[in-house]
């Protein structure tokens, strides 16, 4: 077996391994240009200590390679700019937060925040490893744009974050009380049960009436302020004549509190309060705990303050000056260089080029477009500079419609009720009937203490917590084995959607396919005078249009050795190009290599399936999920693809629009839409669950519920398998809690319940759960192969 | 065992002391990344490569010596 080759800087399988010039042994492979270029700039800074650390630390989130992007950051200097998203320290600096893409290890933390001994105006630069934000101040001399094209060229791609001192005030505000709210409640369950113990152990007399009068002492500021949040959210629930597991929690920590002070006053020794303090004490925790799980990665919250990090040259006086696309207005005049994408609809009024559709339309090759042309936003100048006379902007463009319907249809997405508040609502039912009748029974017979005690009882032992703990804690281990994985997943609620799931609809151009072209089917029809790689290396060394750049990686993946010298270069656009090498004339058009007008060699070009396609395709077809393939793509490519992907011919649809799409997703149910582009949008959004794949447009991640960060569709197999196995922990947890609360019922009923009995079988039933979720992570973890 | 009634409130005053502490502490943000930090500690000392090599040759020499 050939062991596969890795990549120096991203440890991804480096399928056609690329080294430096002066790495003649060969010792430090790489899988793409953009790892190359990073681990290049990293020794010229002296930086080499990254690999060091990386390779002695446990990676911590996967990371995939490195995307070479030329972004200028220039609109970070600008004024409005830094008004609306940095803030100003109290010492002089300046702050501004950036979510960064590719931080997954040790190193990464110390490139980071090693910054201000490489860049001379960086002051502070802390980072979040868990929210991979991190914040950067600067001296007031400093621009923020060097700092932006720094980060970029260290493989960290930076979105800059809104945020102001008042919102992070806020957000912090929050932690803190939910922390005190817990800490208090440890504190007070901890005592609470000491002194309870004393009750247990048989004190008696005066010491006895103070022990009790201290429980209750020590369970108050436990049951008045740290549960609030209980009474809140059942309070909520009421209103909305909803009902969620917070309800029946509320009703026994109420009924406890007026137990206990009942039986203080009546100088009864006993009471709940040690049980229920310590379930406060647990559900707090839990709830804690996949909050802060849910928070890593990006939050939905965060995505809405993602800023477009592009700039646009606008025509003022006769210069052009960069602002950002934010700023522009209907009539003004801009300047698209080659590769930049489209900030606004509007018409060519000079220049012509090749524009790249298929993030807005799903179309896989390039379209010519001209003087008068309308072109749209989203779509991606491919090769000649254009002037464009703007139509319309923001909400107004084709874009921002799409986005409009976007955020329209999120707020009508069927919602479910989950399964723990289904639960509870007939879990409330049946407690309060069952109360009723013993309360009656018991009443009727003329024993009207025994009634109140045991009915009280009933409804206090009978709360409803390891229910509460069942979903909560079998989410937080799902959700960080998910963002291990590179899945983010926006809301829990997806989980139990998941499981549902019976078909699943793949976008192709970006999700099943690359997105970008390459050279397939290439012949050899005659000998040249020159090696025939080299020339078309030459040949198509100047070229920005994609076909151009597919045949030089065509080239130089099979051994181009160098560049030729070549006179009279000519590229006719959308046609091809021409030149003179060693007095033969090469022309490269129509798909074919011709010398002197003689065929050489011909080729095709098209978008590629991804190598992990078919295998994941195969996968959930296996787990009886029907995968589907629509795209707006024509019929032949799409045919095509769905054959190499082992598609069913009824399962395709091909030429469809982003309206169609939507057509399609909400006829249909119970079917997970996953896509990449603009034109997916809406779908995603109206989609049960809608997975954004890796590469996505800003306007996709909005719109759905799950983020791939992992490029391919092979993370959404894995996706399938966590969300089943924790739908299974769910169950078995929420079975062994409704056993315990049927015994605990029957229990009651005959009057055996004491406190003693529920200050065991209370928290046994509660670590039961835990140890039920523990004992299904494993699982999960061996189905995953995470260690 | 009169003394429980010093022993009592004794132990109820340390109680609320940690807490105030645990709450004075959460309010200064020690809990507010409980991940990073961990880690920086480890790399508080790794200088950048260039500058171990030229302002602590010292160190470099002490380790071949112990070699």
């Amino acid at each position: 077996m050939i062991h596969a080759i890795h990549c120096t800087h991203c440890d991804e399988e480096a399928v056609i391994a690329l080294f430096n010039d002066d790495d003649i042994e060969k010792k430090d492979p790489f899988c793409c240009n953009g790892c190359k270029t990073v681990y290049n700039i990293l020794h010229d800074k002296g930086l080499d200590d990254y690999y060091q650390i990386k390779n002695n630390s446990k990676a911590y989130k996967r990371r995939s390679p490195v995307e070479v992007k030329n972004e200028k950051y220039n609109y970070l200097d600008n004024d409005d700019f830094l008004n609306e998203y940095s803030y100003a320290n109290k010492d002089g600096l300046r702050t501004l937060e950036f979510y960064l893409e590719g931080i997954h290890c040790l190193a990464c933390l110390w490139l980071v925040e090693k910054m201000p001994e490489f860049l001379e105006d960086v002051e502070v630069s802390r980072l979040d490893m868990g929210k991979s934000v991190a914040s950067i101040s600067i001296k007031p001399s400093g621009h923020f744009a060097n700092i932006a094209r720094e980060l970029n060229n260290l493989g960290y791609r930076p979105h800059p974050l809104k945020r102001n001192e008042e919102t992070i005030a806020l957000k912090q505000k929050e932690d803190h009380k939910a922390l005190i709210r817990i800490g208090i409640a440890g504190a007070g369950a901890a005592n609470t049960m000491l002194f309870a113990d004393f009750l247990y152990g048989g004190a008696d007399g005066a010491y006895a009436h103070w022990f009790s009068l201290s429980t209750v002492v020590l369970s108050l500021p436990v049951l008045l302020y740290s549960a609030f949040p209980f009474y809140q959210n059942a309070w909520n629930a009421i209103k909305t004549k909803t009902v969620s597991i917070d309800v029946p929690i509320a009703i026994a920590l109420i009924f406890g509190m007026c137990f206990g002070f009942y039986n203080l006053i009546n100088g009864i020794n006993h009471n709940y309060l040690d049980s229920l303090t310590d379930l406060v004490f647990f559900l707090l925790l839990s709830r804690y705990f996949l909050k802060k799980v849910q928070e890593k990665g990006l939050s939905a919250n965060d995505l809405n303050f993602f800023y477009q990090s592009t700039s646009v040259l606008k025509k003022e006086g006769e210069e052009f000056i960069e602002i950002h696309p934010k700023y522009l207005k209907i009539n003004d005049l801009i300047k698209v260089k080659a590769n930049e994408i489209i900030p606004a609809d509007g018409v060519i009024v000079s220049g012509e080029s090749m524009l790249n559709n298929s993030l807005l339309t799903g179309e896989s090759l390039p379209q010519k477009v001209k003087v008068g042309d309308k072109i749209f936003s989203g779509t991606q100048n491919i090769d000649n500079e254009l002037i464009i006379q703007i139509e319309a902007t923001d909400k107004n463009s084709r874009i921002g419609k799409i986005l409009k319907q976007v955020e329209d249809g999120w707020i009508q997405k069927a919602q479910i009720v989950e399964l723990t508040n289904k639960i509870s609502k007939y879990f409330i039912y049946t407690t309060f009937i069952l109360a009723g009748i013993l309360f009656s029974y018991l009443f009727l017979q003329g024993r009207i203490n025994d009634a109140f005690s045991r009915s009280l009882t009933l409804l206090i032992v009978t709360c409803p917590c390891a229910l509460a703990l069942a979903t909560p804690l079998a989410l937080t281990s799902t959700l960080s084995k998910a963002s291990k994985k590179g899945i983010i997943i926006k809301n829990d609620e997806v989980i139990e959607k998941l499981s549902k799931v019976t078909s699943v609809f793949l976008d192709k151009t970006g999700t099943i396919t690359y997105g970008n072209l390459k050279v397939q089917n290439f012949k050899k029809t005659s000998q040249s005078s020159l090696p025939l790689f080299d020339i078309i290396a030459t040949l198509e060394q100047k070229s920005l249009h994609p076909v151009a750049k597919a045949l030089r990686e065509f080239a130089t993946e099979n051994g181009a050795t160098q560049l030729l010298p070549m006179e009279n270069y000519i590229e006719i656009l959308g046609v091809g190009v021409s030149a003179l090498i060693d007095q033969h004339f090469y022309e490269i058009k129509n798909w074919k290599l011709l010398q002197d007008q003689q065929e050489i060699a011909s080729f095709e070009l098209s978008d590629q399936i991804r190598k992990d396609s078919k295998a994941a395709i195969d996968s959930l077809k296996f787990l009886e999920i029907t995968p589907k393939m629509i795209s707006g793509d024509n019929a032949d490519i799409v045919n095509k693809i769905a054959k190499e992907a082992n598609l069913d011919q009824e399962n395709i649809w091909a030429n469809v629009s982003p309206e169609k799409k939507l057509n399609l997703i909400e006829n249909s149910t119970n079917a997970i839409m996953v896509g990449d582009g603009a034109n997916d949008a809406m779908a995603l959004s109206k989609s049960f669950v809608g997975v954004a794949v890796h590469g996505s447009m800003d306007i996709s991640l909005r719109s759905a519920d799950v983020y791939l960060t992992t490029p391919g569709i092979s993370p959404l197999v894995d996706l399938v398998i966590i969300s089943r196995e924790t739908m299974k922990v769910i169950y078995r947890n929420l079975t062994i809690s409704l056993i315990y609360n049927c015994f605990s019922v029957i229990a009651a009923y005959n009057g055996f319940i004491t406190p003693f009995i529920a200050a065991v079988i209370m928290p046994i039933s509660s670590l039961t759960i835990l140890l039920s979720t523990v004992i299904g992570t494993k699982e999960l973890n061996t189905r995953l192969r995470i260690d | 065992m009169e003394i429980i009634y010093f022993i009592l409130p004794l132990v109820m005053g340390l109680a609320v002391m940690f807490v105030c502490g645990f709450i004075w502490m959460t309010k200064q943000g020690q809990y507010d990344d409980l991940e990073t930090p961990a880690h920086r500690m480890l790399l508080d000392d790794q200088k950048l490569t260039l500058k171990t090599l030229n302002i602590n040759p010292s160190i470099n020499d002490l380790n071949k010596e112990k070699k």
